[in-house]
């Protein structure tokens, strides 16, 4: 999985993909500290995550191997919200607070 | 699901029969902040009625196979989502109705 920052959402209500009450976010590939490398992604949301957070991000046919996508075309997910991120026993993200949004 | 502008259509006589008939559309790559193109083109299979301007979102790989239009054809670029609105950090950077480009172009 590719760590990612949510930077926001993207509406579209004409799709063929058939996923239900699909959320879609507009997400940037980032480095372990949660900077952003300027690279963008549209990601359907399975977790409920909201911008700011530092989330991991599934791509490719491994992301039809859940339930709601099943036999779907989609490939990219983001399948967890990252509450903190250890590094050389240093913990370079915090979740909440910790950090920046 | 990769973010692009529709820039206008292929036409080839001369295809594998697995792709004949599937409408094929000229793709430039967009970042999602200036909405500026990137230079970067792919050419995708449209399964949603995109037109030219448009922004839409297009899978890769094998979920391009995975729409009604695609099923076991070889594409590996399907169009499956024409884009309302992109919006980032609460305000919008991009609003179908308000855009130019892709007014009324059909």
């Amino acid at each position: 999985m590719n760590l990612a920052r949510v930077r926001g959402t993207v509406v579209a209500s004409r799709r063929t993909d058939g996923v239900e009450n699909a959320r879609f976010l507009l997400v940037e590939d980032c480095d372990q500290r949660g900077a952003g490398r300027g690279e963008w992604l549209v990601a359907l949301d399975l977790v409920g995550a909201d911008r700011g957070q530092l989330v991991l991000c599934t791509q490719g046919s491994s992301c039809r191997q859940t339930e709601r996508t099943e036999g779907k075309p989609m490939d990219c997910l983001v399948v967890a919200i990252v509450d903190s991120l250890d590094q050389g026993g240093v913990d370079v993200w915090k979740a909440a607070g910790g950090g920046a949004a | 699901m990769v973010l692009a502008r529709v820039r206008g259509s292929v036409v080839s006589t001369h295809k594998s029969p697995g792709i004949e008939g599937l409408p094929l559309l000229l793709l430039e790559k967009i970042d999602p902040v200036s909405m500026k193109g990137r230079g970067d083109y792919v050419v995708g299979i449209d399964s949603v009625g995109a037109g030219s301007g448009e922004i839409v979102f297009y899978v890769t790989g094998s979920s391009a196979r995975m729409t009604d239009a695609t099923k076991g054809r070889p594409s590996d670029a399907t169009i499956v989502a024409i884009v309302d609105v992109i919006e980032k950090d609460g305000v919008p950077t991009y609003e179908k109705a308000r855009d130019a480009d892709s007014a009324g172009t059909r």
